[in-house]
């Protein structure tokens, strides 16, 4: 009894922090109607920040946690007005998505670049020894973190329902035209709620930090179960973010102590699908859920590209003798081989990516967690029970579309955040599945022993037949989507973008496509990850983790989305780069973060917009199949 | 005997407080082009909600062509035949002209999906009659020399238009137009006059929502007179012409 007390204790002291961060979740988005994903990464640069003045000048943990706070804050009324507040105003929702990830994977780079990867923690801001309270053990520091909460909870309560900005809050969150038209600077506004909750996450993170240990990339975790609270609680409601995330915290904290620690992030995932499938509104939120069309949609520009009918067949040939012959040929034998290897298996899995993002509109962060079941699942059934890789890769395939399956009809009824961010929890659960299940994968170390791909006997073990191997694959793979996009189907699929009401009503049905095209991304991610883990004849969690999600997604959005063959230029970029320039490696996650937000801000076509486009300018008559349309 | 097109039985639709629809039966006669008028905000946008099953109503059903649709999803209404046309048109931003066109034709597609990634040639003759037809509606329009154009780049007038001929690619049975003619200038709205009459000639039935009475008068063969969520007239345009209560309510109101 004592200890379970004892467990409820250290869940609330969690739920504490997912209660802060959820309450600047539900600022943002009632102000913005955007989910910021950099939320977490905010904690942890204020966390590391004070770190380094305690350890490194002596500043005293309080004093320095009070400076971090402020430089945190400082920063994101940058990041705000410089990227954030922009893309409210031209982006639709997904592509905020793929804009915070951005921002999300420039600090978690950013932070890497300062601190690197070592993991440090604070220490308590008034004494180490815990208070023993009816034989239970409460550290000091708890009652800070219960005591902030409290404050903020308090204060954003007063703020809200008191203040003039708060009014003005409100009234940006409920119609963002009429606001303006008052007079409201509904600009200054969303930076305002962007730099509050950003402030809040900061003090939070400083103020946890001496009871949990953190790196550069722990912020994630508090972005994922931040959101995850947000939405137990009905996001949007202030009350509602405090009490989702001590239930989130004190779930996942019992199920931790009393099954294992991997069993809790699957509850945590668990909760999010159930309460997206059963309340959609939140447990603690009366209100109804926001309708779909209530808030228009900012309608993008975007330029439109197409391979004209007549010059496709010439430009396939071309592609074809380059992919099979001139690639080859140029790099045999250079250590440029592996990476165009690379290349080809990751732009299997990006063209998933982009037949779900850019010609459907779903957005998915978790893209790597199929690669991942893919991976994980051929290569222990070909080291352990020497399963055929063919076959192997087959049972991955399947566990994936079964995964892929399952989330899909979650959340189909529910707008694209919803399904990004289930997406993204996925991908963190089969992060922590890859490392935790140490029998079967190896954990964190890898596994160590996959045979090469072989079919029949024949072994794809030397660099020219992995090659070829990958070449054949990505053919196939390219041409099925092709043939699919060109017709009714790929038209299905950016109608339901474009419009999906207007899609249902010339009798699409959206749900079922958005299931397919879940299932053909999931698919080819799996398939994919196999290939990768045979190639490499190793797999560790870290090849196929969340980072690399974020990282297709940047591939995705450089090389430019719904074009199927324009992402090759992005995945090109980012496999090559850290290669040619060994030692800008370490700036890889705040280079990819970069090209992500500045792409996605000011070239929404991509690289193959921008090459088509000038090549259009250029007027020439064997460029021309490239038609970008104004 | 064929059944009326569209029979609504006792339709209604409430928004909080307001009742925005309320307790509306109506029918359609087959072949017929029907008008659906009434001063802003009388319902018909919401009218055409509930038909379509976009927004669910609150009681009441509706028949299309003898077939009760309660409960079907937008999609399937849509498969059978009954297609509509949004009061701001909403064609597809981000493809072009002749790919939203294409678009109106999914549910007559027959190849699947797996087959058009196959190439399979069955496949390939479909799409291309497909565009044939597409082509040939478009030059009727007299927008097919801005085939390739995004679609979002055409000026409102012809983005209503390009609505239009691709609600006509999905070969309907029942038409719902809302306010095809608002935006144009007179002799564009006779040319629209023309077009609903050949396609009504065409075997499809029409239902439209129009403010522009010199075009409701010319083409409507009934005419369905709403105010504040309520039927309050329904008869040939000249019956509803001389109608004292329509001209009280709608015409007087236009003057205010
Ligand atoms: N989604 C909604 N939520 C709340 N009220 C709504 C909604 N849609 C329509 N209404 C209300 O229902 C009433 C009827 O609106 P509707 O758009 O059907 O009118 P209308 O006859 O099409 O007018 P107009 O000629 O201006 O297009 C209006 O009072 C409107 O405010
Ligand atoms: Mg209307």
């Amino acid at each position: 009894m004592l200890e379970a007390v004892q467990i409820v204790i250290g869940g609330v002291l969690q739920g504490c922090i997912f209660a802060l961060l959820a309450i600047g979740f539900s600022l943002v988005h009632r102000v913005a109607s955007a989910i910021n994903l950099a939320q977490g990464a905010f904690c942890i640069v204020a966390a590391l920040l004070t770190a380094t003045l305690e350890q490194s000048y002596d500043v005293p943990v309080m004093a320095g946690g009070l400076v971090a706070v402020a430089v945190t804050g400082c920063l994101a009324a940058g990041l705000g007005a410089a990227v954030f507040v922009p893309g409210l105003r031209r982006l639709p929702t997904s592509s905020m998505f793929i804009l915070t990830a951005g921002l999300l994977t420039l600090l978690e780079g950013g932070s890497l670049v300062i601190w690197g990867s070592q993991s440090t923690t604070l220490s308590s801001f008034s004494g180490e020894r815990p208070i023993h309270l009816a034989g239970l053990l409460v550290p000091t520091q708890g009652l800070w973190l219960v005591g902030l909460t409290l404050v903020v909870t308090l204060v954003q309560g007063v703020l809200l329902a008191r203040t003039r900005a708060g009014r003005a809050f409100r009234a940006c969150a409920e119609n963002p035209l009429a606001a303006s038209l008052m007079g409201i600077g509904v600009g200054r506004m969303q930076l305002l709620s962007f730099v509050l909750a950003a402030a809040v996450g900061a003090l939070g993170g400083v103020v946890m930090g001496p009871i949990t240990s953190f790196q550069f990339d722990t912020g994630r975790m508090y972005t994922i179960f931040g959101f995850i609270a947000a939405v137990i609680g009905g996001i949007g409601s202030p009350l509602g973010a405090v009490a989702g995330g001590l239930f989130l915290g004190i779930a996942t904290q019992l199920a931790a102590a009393y099954v294992s620690s991997l069993f809790s992030n699957a509850l945590a995932l668990v909760l999010l699908l159930a309460v997206l499938v059963w309340r959609p509104s939140g447990l603690f939120s009366a209100g109804p859920t926001r309708r779909q069309d209530v808030r228009d949609e900012p309608r993008v520009q975007r330029a439109v590209i197409r391979i004209g009918r007549r010059q496709g067949p010439v430009l396939a040939v071309i592609g074809a003798v380059l992919l099979f012959a001139g690639v080859p040929w140029a790099l045999q034998g250079s250590g440029l081989m592996s990476s165009a290897i690379i290349t080809l298996i990751v732009f299997v899995s990006v063209l998933g990516l982009d037949v779900l993002m850019g010609y459907a509109g779903q957005v998915s962060l978790g893209q790597a967690g199929f690669m991942a079941i893919g991976g994980y699942t051929a290569s222990v059934l070909a080291v352990q029970f020497h399963l055929p890789p063919l076959l192997g890769t087959l049972v991955g395939l399947a566990i994936s579309l079964l995964a892929a399956t399952v989330m899909a009809l979650g959340t189909m009824r529910l707008r694209g955040l919803y399904l990004a961010i289930a997406t993204l929890a996925f991908g963190l659960l089969v992060d922590s599945l890859t490392v935790g299940l140490e029998s079967l994968t190896g954990g964190p170390s890898g596994l160590v022993g996959i045979p090469p791909f072989s079919v029949a006997g024949f072994r794809f073990d030397t660099p020219l037949r992995a090659y070829y191997l990958m070449a054949f694959v990505l053919a196939v793979a390219l041409g099925l989507l092709a043939g699919g996009m060109r017709g009714s189907f790929g038209r299905a699929l950016m109608a339901i973008r474009a419009d999906p009401l207007a899609a249902a009503a010339l009798g699409i049905n959206v749900p079922r496509h958005k299931l397919a095209v879940f299932c053909i991304s999931a698919g080819l991610g799996s398939i994919s990850g196999s290939l990768y883990a045979f190639y490499f004849q190793f797999l560790s969690p870290e090849m196929v983790g969340t980072p690399l999600s974020l990282q297709m997604l940047a591939m995705l959005v450089v090389g430019g989305e719904g074009t199927l063959f324009g992402p090759l230029f992005g995945v090109a970029l980012l496999t090559l780069l850290p290669t040619l320039f060994q030692p800008l490696a370490q700036f890889k996650t705040l280079g990819s973060g970069l090209l992500l937000i500045v792409f996605s801000l000011y070239l929404p076509s991509g690289i193959f917009g921008v090459l088509s486009g000038d090549l259009r300018l250029l007027g020439g008559r064997l460029i021309a199949p490239l038609r970008v349309l104004p | 005997m064929t059944p009326p097109a569209l029979e609504a039985i006792g339709l209604s639709k409430r928004f909080g407080g307001v009742l925005a629809v309320s307790d509306i039966s109506f029918v359609v006669p087959a072949h017929s082009i029907t008008a659906l008028i009434g001063p802003n905000g009388a319902g018909k946008t919401t009218l055409f909600n509930l038909i379509t099953n976009l927004t669910p109503p609150t009681t009441g059903t509706v028949r299309c062509f003898g077939e009760l649709l309660a409960g079907l999803a937008p999609e399937a209404i849509a498969a059978r035949g009954l297609i509509r046309a949004f009061q701001t048109a909403r064609v597809f931003p981000g493809m072009t002209v002749l790919e939203n066109v294409l678009t109106g034709a999914h549910t007559r597609i027959r190849s699947p999906a797996w087959r058009q990634m196959l190439w399979s040639g069955a496949a390939r003759r479909e799409e291309q009659g497909l565009r044939r037809r597409a082509e040939t509606l478009l030059d009727l329009a007299g927008l097919l020399k801005l085939a390739d154009r995004p679609a979002s780049a055409l000026p409102m007038g012809a983005q209503k238009l390009l609505e239009i001929i691709r609600a006509l690619m999905a070969a309907p049975r029942l038409l719902l137009l809302d306010e095809p003619a608002a935006g144009l200038n007179d002799t564009e709205t006779a040319e629209l006059a023309d077009m609903l009459r050949a396609i009504q000639d065409g075997g499809i039935t029409i239902v439209v929502v129009e403010h522009n009475m010199s075009l409701v008068m010319g083409v409507a063969d009934q005419v369905i007179v709403l105010d504040a969520g309520s039927v309050i007239a329904t008869g040939t345009p000249a019956e509803i012409g001389r109608n004292p209560v329509v001209i009280e309510a709608y015409m007087g109101r236009e003057d205010a």
